[in-house]
C-alpha cells in the first residue's frame, strides 16, 4: 500500500495509536505496525545503501530500536511516520559510514554506476531522484520554492536526500567543482524551508480539523 | 560554537536532517541533540518538513526473514504478521490458543493451584465528548492507552498527547461494572504515563472511563464532572 504525500498526516494519525500500543508492550500492535510501515521505511533505507542485504539489517535495527523506544514516542512532538522515517535514514546513513570502513565487503555504494537490479520491481521507471522530489514537492504544494533553482541545483539536494549521497559524491556524480555543490544544497535547502513550515502547519491543521 | 543561536542550530540541522552532514560532525550533532533544545527543535522542524517528501519514494517489501529476527531480538512469542492469508493465520491462533487454555486447564485442575496467570490487558479509551460541550481551556486528544496488570493489581495510563486541564481540575480513573455505580481507581496524570496501583480491579469490571474532577478528585465516590474517555476491557 504506498504511501502518498498527502496523506501522510492521516496515516500518522492511526500509526500513533499503534506506536503507542506497542510502547506498552502490545507485540500484536507492533507486527502491525511493522506491516503498515515496513515497505515505506526499507525503501527509503535501500535508496541510500543498496545493497539488499546490508538495507535489511539496517531494517532490522529501525525496529528493534522501535519497539525499545516507543514508550519515548510523543504524538504530540511529531508525526509517528515522520519519527520512524527519521530513525530509518539515520541508521541508514550510519550503515553507509561502517560500509565505507569495511571495504572488502565489497557490497559499496556505488552511485556512479548504473542503477541495475534494485529497482528492477519498482513499477515506476521515472523514479530518480530528481523526478521524486519533483513529484513530493508537487504534492505538498512546495513546487513555487524551488522555481528559483535549476534543473541541477534540485537535484544536488533530491541526490543527497534521497540517495544519501555525500556532497563529494554529489559533484563527481554531476561533473561539478565540490564548492559549488555544497553551495546549491544550501541554496536549495533555503528555498525550500519557507514552504516547509507552511506545510507543517498545513498538517497540523489538518489532524486538528479531523479531530 | 554557540550551538543555542538558532540560525546557525537551523543550519546544522538543515544539513542533518538532508543528510550532507557526514562523519564526524555528523556523530557531534547527534551527541549534542540531548542537551541542546534549540539544535533539538531546528532538527524537528526540518524532519517534519523533509520526512514527507519520502513519500515519493515506491513501497518494497523486505523479505519475510526480516521479520523473524526482529522478534527473536525483542524476545517473547512472535507474533504472525499476516504474510498468508489472515484466516489461516487466525484459526492457526485459534488452534494453538485452544490448545493452550486446554493444558492450563489441566495443569490447574491436576495441581489445583490458584486460578492461572492472565495476560496484560491493553484497553483503549475513546474521547466521549464533542470539544465544544467541554469547559475552556480543556484539549482531549482522541484517546488514552491503559494496560492492566496480568495479577490485575495495576493499571498504567498513558496518554497520546497531553491532556490540557486547568490548574484546579484533574482526571481521575474509573471502573465501570456491568451494573451498579462505578468505583473510582485513582487520579492519574494529563501527560505521560501514570501508574495506579489496587488491592484488585474490582470484580466485574466491564469498562474503564476517565473523568474531568476538581484537584483532589470527587469527593462523593462517583464522577461529578463529564466523563472524557471510556473503553471497555475486551475479555
Amino acid at each position: 500500500m504506498p504511501t502518498t504525500t498527502a496523506d501522510w498526516p492521516e496515516k500518522s494519525r492511526d500509526l500513533s495509536l499503534l506506536l503507542s500500543r506497542a510502547g506498552l508492550g502490545d507485540r500484536a500492535a507492533f507486527a502491525t505496525l511493522y506491516e503498515r510501515t515496513s515497505p515505506h521505511l526499507y525503501a527509503v533505507v535501500l535508496r541510500i545503501n543498496r545493497d539488499r542485504g546490508q538495507a535489511e539489517d539496517v531494517l532490522q535495527e529501525v525496529y528493534v530500536n522501535v519497539w525499545r523506544a516507543a514508550r519515548t514516542f510523543d504524538a504530540a512532538q511529531s508525526q509517528p511516520l515522520t519519527w520512524l522515517t527519521s530513525i530509518a535514514r539515520n541508521r541508514a546513513i550510519d550503515s553507509l559510514r561502517r560500509a565505507a570502513t569495511q571495504p572488502q565487503v565489497s557490497a559499496s555504494h556505488t552511485p556512479d554506476e548504473e542503477d541495475s537490479d534494485v529497482y528492477d520491481n519498482i513499477a515506476d521507471p521515472a523514479s530518480g531522484p530528481l523526478e521524486m522530489l519533483s513529484q513530493a514537492s508537487d504534492a505538498r504544494a512546495l513546487s513555487h520554492c524551488m522555481e528559483g533553482l535549476s534543473a541541477q541545483q534540485r537535484q544536488c539536494v533530491a541526490l543527497a536526500f534521497y540517495d544519501g549521497l555525500t556532497h563529494a559524491e554529489v559533484a563527481s556524480h554531476l561533473g561539478q567543482p565540490l564548492g559549488t555543490v555544497k553551495s546549491w544544497v544550501r541554496r536549495a535547502l533555503a528555498a525550500l524551508k519557507g514552504c516547509l513550515d507552511q506545510a507543517s502547519v498545513r498538517d497540523e491543521r489538518d489532524v486538528e480539523a479531523v479531530r | 560554537m554557540d550551538y543555542s543561536r538558532p540560525e546557525l542550530a537551523d543550519r546544522i540541522a538543515a544539513d542533518y536532517v538532508a543528510g550532507t552532514l557526514r562523519g564526524a560532525a555528523r556523530r557531534r550533532v547527534e551527541q549534542l541533540l540531548p542537551a541542546h533544545p534549540v539544535l533539538r527543535e531546528a532538527v524537528k522542524r526540518w524532519e517534519a518538513g523533509l520526512m514527507p517528501l519520502t513519500a515519493s519514494v515506491a513501497p518494497q517489501k523486505p523479505s519475510p526473514a526480516v521479520w523473524q529476527r526482529i522478534v527473536s531480538r525483542i524476545g517473547g512469542a512472535p507474533v504472525v504478521v499476516a504474510d498468508t492469508p489472515w484466516w489461516s493465520n487466525l484459526s492457526l491462533l485459534r488452534t494453538l490458543s485452544f490448545l493452550s487454555v486446554v493444558a492450563v486447564v489441566g495443569l490447574s485442575a491436576l495441581l489445583s493451584n490458584p486460578p492461572p496467570a492472565q495476560p496484560p490487558l491493553i484497553v483503549v479509551l475513546n474521547s466521549t465528548t464533542p470539544t465544544d460541550t467541554l469547559p475552556a481551556g480543556t484539549n482531549v486528544p482522541p484517546a488514552i492507552i491503559a494496560s492492566i496488570s496480568g495479577d490485575r493489581k495495576a493499571v498504567v495510563t498513558r496518554t497520546l498527547a497531553d491532556v490540557s486541564v486547568k490548574a484546579d481540575r484533574t482526571l481521575e480513573l474509573w471502573a465501570i461494572p456491568g451494573s451498579g455505580s462505578p468505583r473510582s481507581l485513582g487520579l492519574i496524570a494529563a501527560s505521560g504515563a501514570s501508574v495506579v496501583k489496587q488491592s484488585k480491579l474490582p470484580p466485574g469490571t466491564a469498562a474503564l472511563a476517565v473523568s474531568l474532577e476538581p484537584a483532589g478528585g470527587s469527593t462523593t465516590g462517583v464522577p461529578t464532572g463529564p466523563v472524557l474517555y471510556v473503553g471497555k476491557l475486551a475479555l
